[in-house]
Parts: C-alpha cells; sequence; structure tokens
C-alpha cells in the first residue's frame, strides 16, 4: 500500500508499518481505562479492532445479562464507541449497532429513561419506506424471493381465470408488476387479477395501488387491487376470503415472525416491574433466572397448551384454502429465550450480512448507511433490547416454521427447478457475486457465501392430510 | 365533411357503416354541420352532429345493454326489433300488427349516451342511431365479453371481435412484454410505454426475471444487429452460471473479468429504447436451457485449458486481465497495462476473447443518459480503491476465529459464549486445531478480498444507478461517491499498487485451488503455508508476500498465549 494512500483511506490505517507487540498488550478484556484517543487505538488493524470489538461485545452483553451494577456494562461500552463506527469497516458497523442495542438494553431498569428515548425515536414512515427500498437494491434477497415467488404462484395458477393475490405486507408494488408482466404473457391469456395489499398505512396502499395499475393498464391485464388498511396483528382474516372462483395465492415476505411476538412467560412479572420502578439487582436476578430455566428450549410456544397467535394466524389462513403460500423468512433463531443466545445468533447472522454489504457496496454509500442503520440495526435492536410483544424481530429458521406450518395443516410445496434457474439467472446476471441460492428439501436457501440467510418456502393446504395432522395434534 | 372526436380515434370509422343507412334523410338545416354548406349532395349524420330538432332519446344502460327487448309473453323469446315480435306473435296466434312508417309524421331521434362523462352525453354530440349508440355504449362502458384466442385481446361488441379475428394473426406486430398487436398504431403507442417499463425492470432485476427473463437476450442481439455477440454473451452468461454451480476454482478468477452484465446491462437499456422487435425471442424463451446445455461443453474446455498452462503464471496474467479489461471498458486509455493485457488475452480462449471485445458495444451506447461514461469510470475507480486498501477480515471470519479462541481458552468467559455456536457455522469445525483455524480463515480472507476487489465494481455501478433513478436519493451522494473514488484512483495510479494487488490476488488464487482441491498443485500451495508456520512461532514480524493475513495469525498465536 502507499503512503499516498494511507493517508486517504482513514479507517484502514491499518498499515504497512510491522505491527508489534504494544498494541497486543492491550487487547486484555477489560483494560483499565483508555484515554479518549490513545494512540494504540489508532494503530490498530482492522482485523485486530475487530476481535477487540467482538469480546468488548460479549462481555457488555454478559454484564448486562448479569445485572448488578451498570458501571462494567458502562466501561466496556465506552471502549467500543472507541472502536466502532457506523461507517467503519463491517465488524465496526455491527458493532456500533450492538452496542447501541445493549445500551438500550442496560437501561431497561429505567423505564423512564427507555421511554424517553424511544418517544423520540418513532421511524417515520418515509423513512423505512427508504431503508426498505435500500434493502431492495443493495442486497439481492428481496428480488430474488420476488422471483421465486412469482414463479411458483404461475405455476400454482396456471389454467386459472381469477387469481387472487393477497400481499401481507403491500409495502412497494415491486414484486406485482413481473407477475403482472408474467400474467399478462401467459399463453392461455390473462386471468383476471386481483391483489390484495395489506399494511398499516393507507399511503403507502395508495401507491402502490396506482403502480400496479399503470402496469395492468399498460400490459392489458384485468386488474384490480384491494386495499386494506390493517396491521397483521387485526387484520380480519375472513374478510380476504376468494370469491367463487377466484384462486388464491398468500404472499408473505418477511412478515410472518412478527406474529410470534407474545407475552412473554414473564410478562406480567415484568409489567408489574415497569410500573413500579425496580433495582437493578432484581432485574438482574430475574434474568439470571432466565438463563438456567431456558438454557436450550426454543420452543415455550410450542409447549404452551392454548393456540398461540401465530397458530391462530395460520389457521385461519389455511381455512381460507389457497392454492398457494410463499413464505419468505429470516433464516436464523433471534427467538431464544435469552439475552445472551440471542446476541450470539445475531452476531453470527449480521456479521454475514454486513459482510456482503461491505463486499459489495463501497462503504461511503449514504444508502448502505442508511440501509444499515434503518433496517438492520432497527432489528438488532429489536433483538437485544426488546421483551414481550415489543420484541417483534423474531425471525426463526425454516425446519421451525416447518413443524409450524405442518401443524396448521400446510403441506411443503417443493419449488421448481425453474425458480431456482431464474433465481441464479438473476444473481448472475446483476453480478451478485457472493451471494446464492441453494435448493433445501424443496425449499430455497438464500445464501451469502454458505451462509444461508433467507429461506423461501411454498405450501399448500391438503384437506386430507392435514387433517389427519390436525386430530393427531390436538392430542398432545 | 367533419372528422371523429379525437377522443374515439375509429369510433367514428366503425360507425360509418351504420349509418349509411340513414343516407336518404334529407338534410334539414344545413347551418347545423359546418361542412354542409360546401358538397350539395345527402349528407351522413355524422356522430355527434345530430339534427337539432331530432327528438333526443336518452336510453338506460340496462336497455342499451339488452340484446332482445321484445319478449314474448307466451314463450318468453326476446328479439331485438318490434317488428320481428310481431311476427313471432303471429306464430302464436296472437294479436300482431306492423307497424307502419310514415316517414312524414316520423320525427326523427337521436340518442344520448347515458355515461355523464361521456361526449356522446351531450344532447349535441348524440348519436344518429339506435345501433351505433347500443355499440358505443358496449365498446366505451361496457364489460369486454369477446375474447380473441389468439392475441387475447378482448371486445366488447361481437362484430368488432369478429371482425378482428379474421385479421388476426395475418398482421401482427409482437413487443418484447409479450402483447401482440394487430395495429402498427397502437403497437407503437404500447412500446412508448412499453419502454419506460423496460427501462425500469432493466433497474429492477426482478422485473426481466419474472418469467420470460430470457427474453431481453435475444431482443438485445436483434437491437444491436450484432446477432453472433449476442449470443455469445448470452452463452457466455450461461456459462458463468455454470461456473458458479461448479467447484472449479478456475472459474470464479476468470470469470468476473468477462462479467455478462456489465455489457448485457448496457445492451439491455440500449435496446429498450430503439424501436424493432422481432420474434428471436420467443425462440430463447422457449428453450431455455438450450444454451446451457451446449455451453457445458465450452466450461469443460475452459478448465481443461486452465488447468493444463502452468497455474501461477496463467492466473497472474488473468488476474491482471481482469483490470486491463476494466480499463478498456472504462474508456480510459491507459497504455501502461497494454502490453500485459495482449498477453492475457493470449491465454484466454477465443469465447472470452470476443466477450472483451464487448467494449465496442459499449461505446455504441456511450451517449446513453443511463449509462453514461461516468458510471462505467464510477465502477472501475471502485475496483481500484477496494483494491488498493490493505486487506482485512470479514466479520464472519472474525467471529469464527473468536470462537475458535473461546474453544482454546477455557479462562475466557465472554468469548466462550462463542463457543458452542461459532463451531457450527466455521466450515472447519473438524480441525480444532490452531493452525488449521488460523489457515481456514486467512483462506477466507484472501478468497473474500479476491471477491471484495471483483464485486466492488459492478455494484458499485449498480449502485450508482440508484442514485439516478430512485426518488429517494438525490444526486448529491452519488456523486461525492464519485469524485472521492476518483481521487483515490489518481492517487493509486502508481505502480505500486497494482502490483500489490498482483501478489495478494495471486494469493487469493492460489488460496481458492487449495479450497477447490483439484489440481495437485494445492497440495504444494498447502505445505508452502504450513511451512512458513515455524516463521510466525518465532516472532518474525516480516510482511512476506501477505502481510495481512500472517499479522492476524501472528495476533492470534499472542492472544491465544494469554489465554493459555
Amino acid at each position: 500500500m502507499t503512503p499516498l494512500l494511507a493517508g486517504v483511506v482513514v479507517q484502514d490505517d491499518g498499515s504497512s508499518s510491522s505491527v508489534t507487540s504494544a498494541p497486543l498488550e492491550t487487547l486484555s478484556l477489560s483494560p483499565p481505562s483508555l484515554a479518549p484517543h490513545s494512540p494504540w487505538v489508532r494503530e490498530l488493524k482492522s482485523d485486530e479492532r475487530g476481535l477487540c470489538l467482538i469480546h468488548l461485545l460479549l462481555d457488555c452483553a454478559s454484564r448486562v445479562a448479569s445485572g448488578g451494577s451498570l458501571d462494567p456494562a458502562n466501561a466496556a461500552l465506552e471502549q467500543i464507541a472507541l472502536l466502532a463506527s457506523p461507517d467503519g469497516d463491517a465488524m465496526q458497523r455491527i458493532a456500533s449497532h450492538f452496542a447501541e442495542a445493549l445500551a438500550r438494553r442496560a437501561i431497561r431498569s429505567w423505564p423512564g429513561l427507555c421511554h424517553a428515548l424511544d418517544s423520540a425515536r418513532v421511524l417515520p414512515l418515509a423513512e423505512a419506506a427508504v431503508a426498505r427500498r435500500h434493502f431492495l437494491d443493495l442486497c439481492p434477497f428481496l428480488r430474488l424471493s420476488f422471483v421465486v415467488a412469482n414463479q411458483a404462484i404461475m405455476e400454482a395458477m396456471e389454467g386459472e381465470r381469477v387469481v387472487h393475490v393477497v400481499d401481507l405486507n403491500a409495502s412497494d408494488p415491486t414484486q406485482w408488476i413481473p407477475l403482472l408482466q408474467a400474467l399478462g404473457a401467459r399463453s392461455e391469456g390473462p386471468p383476471h387479477l386481483k391483489i390484495t395489499g395489506i399494511h398499516e398505512h393507507k399511503e403507502v396502499l395508495h401507491y402502490t395501488a396506482i403502480r400496479l395499475s399503470e402496469a395492468a393498464e399498460r400490459l392489458d391485464v384485468p386488474f384490480q387491487f384491494i386495499p386494506v388498511v390493517s396491521s397483521l396483528d387485526n387484520l380480519d382474516i375472513e374478510r380476504l376470503r376468494a370469491k367463487t372462483g377466484e384462486a388464491l395465492a398468500i404472499s408473505s415476505v418477511l412478515q410472518l415472525h412478527t406474529l410470534l411476538a407474545t407475552e412473554d412467560v414473564d410478562g406480567h412479572l415484568r409489567k408489574a416491574q415497569r410500573i413500579a420502578p425496580i433495582s437493578k439487582l432484581s432485574l438482574g436476578e430475574f434474568l439470571e433466572k432466565d438463563h438456567l430455566a431456558n438454557a436450550h428450549s426454543t420452543s415455550a410456544e410450542s409447549a404452551s397448551p392454548q393456540p398461540t397467535r401465530i397458530q391462530s394466524f395460520l389457521a385461519s389462513l389455511w381455512r381460507l384454502s389457497p392454492k398457494i403460500l410463499v413464505v419468505t423468512e429470516q433464516e436464523a433463531n433471534h427467538n431464544g429465550q435469552t439475552l445472551k443466545e440471542r446476541l450470539v445468533e445475531a452476531l453470527f447472522y449480521y456479521a454475514a450480512v454486513f459482510d456482503a454489504l461491505d463486499l459489495t457496496v463501497p462503504r461511503q454509500s449514504v444508502e448502505r448507511l442508511r440501509l444499515e442503520k434503518k433496517l438492520f440495526g432497527e432489528e438488532i435492536r429489536n433483538i437485544i433490547a426488546c421483551e414481550g410483544l415489543e420484541r417483534k424481530e423474531r425471525h426463526e429458521k425454516l425446519e421451525r416454521w416447518r413443524q409450524r406450518m405442518g401443524i396448521s395443516g400446510f403441506r411443503a410445496l417443493p419449488l421448481s427447478y425453474c425458480g431456482l434457474l431464474q433465481a441464479r439467472r438473476l444473481l448472475q446476471c446483476f453480478g451478485w457475486q457472493g451471494y446464492k441460492v441453494k435448493e433445501e428439501n424443496g425449499c430455497f436457501m438464500m445464501c451469502w457465501q454458505d451462509r444461508p440467510l433467507f429461506s423461501v418456502s411454498a405450501w399448500r393446504c391438503n384437506l386430507v392430510e392435514s387433517l389427519k395432522k390436525r386430530s393427531t395434534s390436538v392430542v398432545p | 365533411m367533419a372528422t371523429a372526436s379525437p377522443s374515439v380515434p375509429f369510433f367514428g370509422v366503425r360507425e360509418e357503416e351504420k349509418l349509411t343507412t340513414q343516407q336518404q334523410r334529407p338534410q334539414q338545416s344545413s347551418s347545423s354541420t359546418p361542412t354542409a354548406a360546401a358538397p350539395p349532395k345527402k349528407k351522413r349524420n355524422l356522430p355527434g352532429n345530430p339534427n337539432p330538432d331530432a327528438e333526443v332519446v336518452a336510453l338506460s344502460p340496462k336497455t342499451l345493454l339488452a340484446t332482445n327487448r321484445f319478449i314474448c309473453e307466451v314463450c318468453n323469446k326476446g328479439f331485438q326489433r318490434e317488428q320481428n315480435l310481431q311476427l313471432h306473435r303471429r306464430g302464436h296466434n296472437l294479436p300482431w300488427k306492423l307497424k307502419q312508417k310514415n316517414p312524414k309524421e316520423v320525427r326523427r331521434r337521436v340518442y344520448i349516451c347515458p355515461e355523464p362523462t361521456c361526449v356522446h352525453h351531450e344532447p349535441s354530440r348524440a348519436l344518429g342511431d339506435l345501433t351505433g349508440i347500443k355499440k358505443h355504449y358496449c365498446r366505451k362502458h361496457g364489460e369486454k365479453k369477446w375474447k380473441c384466442d389468439k392475441c387475447s385481446k378482448r371486445y366488447a361488441v361481437q362484430s368488432d371481435w369478429k371482425a378482428h379475428s379474421k385479421t388476426c394473426g395475418t398482421r401482427e406486430y409482437r413487443c418484447d412484454c409479450g402483447t401482440l398487436f394487430s395495429r402498427r398504431d397502437s403497437f407503437i403507442t404500447h412500446r412508448a410505454f412499453c419502454d419506460a417499463l423496460a427501462q425500469e425492470s432493466a433497474r429492477i432485476p426482478a422485473g426481466m426475471n419474472a418469467i420470460g427473463g430470457s427474453h431481453f437476450y435475444g431482443n438485445t442481439g436483434i437491437h444491436l444487429g450484432l446477432p453472433q455477440l449476442s449470443s455469445q454473451l448470452s452463452s457466455l452468461q450461461e456459462q458463468t452460471h455454470c461456473a458458479n454451480d461448479g467447484a472449479a476454482p478456475f472459474n470464479h478468477v476468470t470469470l468476473p473479468s468477462f462479467r455478462p452484465p456489465q455489457s448485457a446491462t448496457p445492451f439491455y437499456l440500449g435496446g429498450g429504447s430503439s424501436q424493432d422487435i422481432h420474434e428471436d425471442t420467443q425462440l430463447l424463451q422457449s428453450k431455455p436451457f438450450h444454451g446451457l446445455m451446449q455451453l457445458q461443453d465450452h466450461l469443460q474446455h475452459n478448465t481443461n485449458a486452465s488447468s493444463s498452462s502452468s497455474a501461477a503464471a496463467a492466473t497472474d496474467l488473468f488476474n491482471l486481465s481482469i483490470f486491463s479489461n476494466g480499463n478498456n471498458r472504462s474508456t480510459i486509455t491507459n497504455s501502461s497495462n497494454s502490453g500485459i493485457n495482449q498477453n492475457a488475452h493470449l491465454l484466454i480462449s477465443d469465447h472470452f476473447n470476443n466477450a472483451s471485445g464487448s467494449n465496442e458495444p459499449h461505446t455504441l451506447f456511450a451517449g446513453n443518459p443511463l449509462i453514461g461514461n461516468h458510471m462505467d469510470a464510477n465502477m472501475f475507480d471502485q475496483s481500484v480503491n477496494t483494491e488498493s486498501v490493505p486487506p482485512h477480515m470479514s466479520a464472519t471470519a472474525l467471529l469464527q476465529k473468536a470462537a475458535q479462541m473461546g474453544a482454546t481458552s477455557s479462562c475466557s468467559s465472554a468469548s466462550s459464549l462463542l463457543r458452542g455456536i461459532g463451531s457450527l457455522y466455521s466450515s472447519n469445525s473438524k480441525n480444532a486445531g490452531f493452525q488449521a483455524s488460523a489457515t481456514q480463515v486467512e483462506t477466507e480472507s484472501h478468497f473474500q478480498d479476491l471477491m471484495n476487489s471483483l464485486t466492488n465494481g459492478n455494484t458499485g455501478r449498480f449502485n450508482g444507478g440508484n442514485h439516478q433513478k430512485t426518488g429517494f436519493s438525490g444526486f448529491i451522494p452519488g456523486i461525492g461517491n464519485m469524485n472521492e473514488s476518483k481521487l483515490q484512483r489518481n492517487l493509486s495510479a502508481g505502480g505500486l499498487g497494482t502490483s500489490d494487488s498482483l501478489t495478494r490476488d495471486f494469493l487469493g488464487v492460489g488460496s481458492m485451488m487449495r479450497r477447490g482441491g483439484i489440481t495437485p498443485r494445492e497440495q504444494h500451495l498447502g505445505i508452502n503455508i504450513s511451512s512458513l508456520d515455524p516463521e510466525l512461532k518465532s516472532g518474525s514480524s516480516t510482511r512476506s508476500f501477505d502481510g495481512g493475513s500472517l499479522l492476524i495469525a501472528i495476533t492470534v498465536l499472542c492472544i491465544s498465549k494469554r489465554y493459555l
């Protein structure tokens, strides 16, 4: 590396100079205290810095989880702040988001502080939309999911005269324009297409409706858009019921996991704590108990006797008897009971996501910053800092979804090879190097390198089988 | 003769046949129609120019749509005309009466459209006959019940559909979006919109990849008039596809320098704006796998060629060709590289030569605002930029290493958190040994480093495209980006940066080959690396061919020593 360049690339001044042992000495887990601009911080190579950050994060997390005084956690966060930066290399970026999340977690015992901070950070609709748009543009995952889902829908709807698609999150029309094109070019002629879009915000639906109607007009496909302003929680599923002769397809892109949010087992207790300020110690004890009790149980919910929200939601979807239900979900287990589990899982998961961005998007990119902050950062914050109903980002792996779908009467519908080819062609045509699509038991995994990050799966309801399953599932 | 109202361009034409029946009607007031004064002969009553003294009739939509208004009370048979019903009643022995027309008594009737928004709702624009208004209402405000089997075009009036069916397919215009047109004017109108759509879907990859994703290959070739080039391109795309699937490590290296999308995207954009579309699209669509099958051969051919050549030298040159090709493409003539460039071309097989000649079509479209030179320059800059920053480990690799360090040291409570899960993610979890993990991480960092230098360029450009098109993000960030990277490129233009990248990429290739586990060379390399380990342990901080990862190894050593 030229000395000239070293001046330009500030964040990577890890340098041609050989690393002496001096900085390494300071790599201990808890250096006493750091002067804000101590020279070693700047001299650290990015790898050393990364390792250091990981240790600090884990250290901080265990302090936060163990409760007690906030001082040690505070010290760890202080050091993280020196090393992390939201616009540095991947590890620095991750660390800055996790540090924020941990800080919020740490002050959970002061509900007043939490509320004050949270009230100021309500994400404006536009910002969320922009972040999602960046996710669409900077990562191939959404597009891959769209391509695969559309292909599956096209195959399932072959020969249908009236196609009704329910989009559980109609936040943008990007997915459906290609479907309109495909249906318009169908050899047996375009069907009548109805799309029911569900979203909390009327404006979003309005925008989607306009874009889709324009496209349908252009493509000469008979089209109708039915907006349903509702959140998934309060959705009246019977409203979605297809009329006679309509073939129903349901698409869920990164939506179902939000329905996993339940009042925790300890929810009441925690609520009580919120109202009456409690000592930090009791929360710490509480978390400790948490650790011990649910060391490796991932499914508190499947054990609970009464149907959970997700089960009743899936059951009502099943009652609509869709021809196909396409589900895209994060392939991660961010629904662990303990903070520790979630933190480690999330670290690995978002490390891969941020790596992917780091290698495909320039660091200075404003879009990337925004995406990382407003989308991934928010997710991380939610996973780490929230509990109970507030914790919406309860990503779970496909295996868990498979069980859940089975219980609700759905049967896996293997995705076709054609879909796989199209997904791969998409990656290859647009130079998405390093991203992969893999087939696994009829579902597709969208990976960064070899790490699956998102899954797409298709389901259909089989009356007989599901009835059997239902009867057996009720017994235990 | 007045023309039809512009809002219904062919309406008047259609009406003509119907209206000829009224020719005998005397022109009562020549002043009512502006053109009536000129020709002395009898005029037809054109739509929208009724007689002023005609009786204006407003029929309800139901009546207009009813096919059989006159129902026989005995057998419920319906008739369109009252006269027919009367004749029918005769069969039932019911009283019947045929109306006698008295031309003097009969007032002319004109009919208005019941649709309030329609121009023919105005009595002054009423239509002159009942059949006309019925058809008008059907066509403009009714359901299109009749569909052409060939082109799926729908008609509200059966006679229109019949007329269309006779000509459909005899002369047709097919848009690459799949829509068929039997009329050239409607085709052109459609194209105006469809081009916008095509450009948008070029930006939105999902757009073109939905179903008929292959259509743009064929499309572009025809537009450019370079069919053979395009076929080669598409074959290349298929080929890279194979390369992605297969484990052949060599292809990972060669692929990016001829990365099809760089040329395919501008092709497509350029193609979208021109007018002619022809049938080759169908051909490609119908045989999506054909190219793939064919190209397995090419792929094999290439891998054979590569493994037979001396690996180290070859990869060196190939790597170089990556960047020198980039130079060609970005229209910055960089003469210093040209010699090596040619060497590289010698090693590359014919297909690749052709493909790297794709700077030719690129210049064809240099004027296109969407893919201006800035974009490409930006793209290239990015790759230079990333290539010259020192190698760093990915966050994933760091986590894996932290986890493995946790595994080797038991005293650190924090890092032991990572242990269990970390082993799940590290692909090398069997070799818990430290050396193995270090080299594995090293491999990865090389690999990703290489990826880094190759991928960034492309997405950089992709990104740039977004700057221009997405409404959310203005121009400024994109430009700022560009300037900065340009600056960096200028700074790194010295020879040093390049040579640095050479060695590093060479290593990257080496480690990839080791990873792929194909050639005998890999073992050699593996030994090489491990033979360096004693050196490492002795703590020598020499920066041999790759400083970055060796230093990492040292770091790890030191850390683990402390933990132990």
